[in-house]
């Protein structure tokens, strides 16, 4: 850890808010980002970061510097990932599966090789990420949050345990277990993989 | 290595987490393995597929969003923090604050004693014949108050009787209004009186006394009353008398307490016009305390208090 950012945590542990709200802002691009992967939703997003740093508050005065201070926020992210009921739950439940059937996607393989997008490719791109992030987000908790932080925010497999609090084989498990049923969930996308 | 373990090592190898020997295994087991060689490919393009969706990057209005929100909780939390630790030191300042109050609660207590040294005490006491003391005289005094008499022995077989029963003397006081004990007394019994009848009365007492000065004490018991009194009616007259006092920094996160957390509607609409009042004399909000009121303006499900809060802070806008 940094002097400098130890001597901040210090200060916001007296309770000094000026140094409370730089230490968050040197972690709070990256705890939004990793709930905005998680929950798939800005509101949702939002809430989560907001209880991260609500908890980051009100538990900074236990902060013993055992562990690097990004560990301990971000340990407390996932946390609050694994915990967190999505106000709008069902938004997540729109069946998209028939429109990726393999016989409907066929035609719209063909759409796609044009560099312009039509307003039905924009579509059906929208149509895929929403596609995909369903995938993600049925998941399990676990196995998603070790996929968004290994996949999408580039950790170590030892810097998600840490944050997991949990072995480097238990990451690599929920690891591969994520990405198997990523595999089965996405099957019907198999011709957009050339 | 069975094949699914090097589908392991394949997915470790794309993440950039394969040691440099396993990779070299990996590299090797390829040049030979036509299935492995597919799984690689089947990986990355999956790989690819998703990051190339992916479509959730947080961008800088997103963000100032997420930390204003947060600003808000933050000034919350601390409110919370300050009127929890407000209210603490009511309670702890009326229980620790030696000066009058206390004094006043002594002297009660050593009177309560004497009587009970004198005409047996509110006490449960048994009597025994021969006890010292205790004499028929006592026990025909007029001003003593007899009750819950119980028979522990009738039995009219041996000529003896045994019973216990409760006596009291009621104690009759004349004062000025401003004599330091009767104001003590109200005080007291505004606080501590079992009936809540007598707490309410105590109060509309010092009330209809206009010539009494609201001093600390009694602007601190008011405070207590209006902020933990169970009865709405009692905490209602006390908010009263309350604004009779001057406003400072104690009444203030008294009514913001009442506004925010009375489960009565009227009891908040008058913390609510008090703060109005205040405003209106010049005292005033700064910006937590409107948090607070915007809070309130947001969640109470009384229109007069939504319609009221939002019209004082259109006057900070």
């Amino acid at each position: 850890m940094e002097i400098a950012e130890k001597e901040i945590i210090l200060k916001a542990q007296k309770g000094d808010q000026v140094a409370f709200e730089q230490l968050i802002y040197n972690y709070d691009k990256a705890v939004l980002s990793i709930a905005m992967k998680f929950v798939r939703d800005s509101d949702d997003a939002k809430d989560v970061y907001q209880e991260v740093f609500i908890r980051v508050y009100r538990s900074l005065k236990n902060f013993e510097f055992r562990s690097e201070f990004s560990t301990w926020i971000f340990r407390i992210t996932t946390n609050v990932c694994l915990t967190y009921k999505s106000r709008k739950k069902e938004q997540f439940m729109v069946p998209l599966q028939e429109e990726f059937e393999e016989d409907n996607f066929q035609i719209r393989k063909f759409e796609l090789i044009s560099d312009e997008k039509s307003p039905e490719e924009e579509c059906l791109s929208k149509d895929l990420q929403n596609f995909i992030g369903n995938a993600v987000v049925s998941l399990s908790e676990r196995q998603r949050i070790t996929f968004v932080l290994k996949h999408y925010e580039g950790y170590k497999i030892r810097e998600i345990a840490e944050m997991l609090n949990c072995k480097e084989g238990t990451v690599k498990k929920y690891l591969f277990d994520a990405i198997k049923n990523l595999r089965k969930k996405l099957k019907p996308l198999e011709v957009y993989q050339t | 290595m069975s094949h699914n373990e090097f589908k392991q090592l394949i997915q470790l190898s794309l993440y950039g987490e394969l040691s440099e020997e396993k990779q070299k295994k990996l590299i090797s087991h390829l040049q030979n393995c036509e299935e492995c060689r597919m799984e690689l490919e089947q990986q990355k393009n999956i790989m690819k597929l998703i990051t190339d969706h992916k479509n959730l990057e947080v961008d800088e209005d997103l963000l100032k969003e997420a930390r204003l929100q947060l600003r808000r909780a933050l000034r919350q939390e601390r409110n919370e923090e300050v009127s929890f630790s407000s209210f603490k030191n009511y309670i702890l300042q009326f229980f620790s604050t030696p000066p009058r109050l206390a004094l006043g609660a002594i002297s009660i207590l050593i009177i309560g004693l004497a009587v009970g040294s004198i005409f047996l005490g509110r006490e449960r006491l048994i009597i025994k014949e021969h006890q010292p003391g205790f004499t028929n005289a006592s026990l025909m005094q007029n001003d003593l108050r007899v009750s819950n008499l119980q028979f522990i022995d009738s039995d009219p077989s041996d000529g003896e009787i045994e019973f216990t029963f409760n006596a009291e003397k009621q104690i009759h006081y004349k004062g000025s209004v401003n004599d330091p004990n009767v104001q003590n007394f109200l005080t007291y019994a505004m606080l501590n009186d079992q009936n809540p009848g007598s707490r309410l009365n105590s109060i509309n007492v010092i009330d209809s006394y206009k010539s009494v000065s609201l001093d600390k004490e009694i602007k601190n018991a008011l405070i207590t009353v209006v902020m933990t009194d169970k009865n709405p009616g009692v905490r209602r007259e006390a908010l009263k008398l309350l604004n009779r006092s001057s406003f400072d920094g104690s009444t203030k996160q008294a009514y913001l307490f009442v506004l925010l957390h009375d489960s009565s509607s009227a009891l908040r609409i008058e913390a609510l016009n008090s703060l109005i009042e205040a405003n209106k004399s010049g005292h005033s909000l700064d910006r937590n305390d409107l948090d607070l009121i915007i809070k309130q303006a947001n969640q109470d499900d009384n229109n007069y208090i939504k319609l009221k809060s939002k019209t004082l802070l259109e006057e900070y806008n």
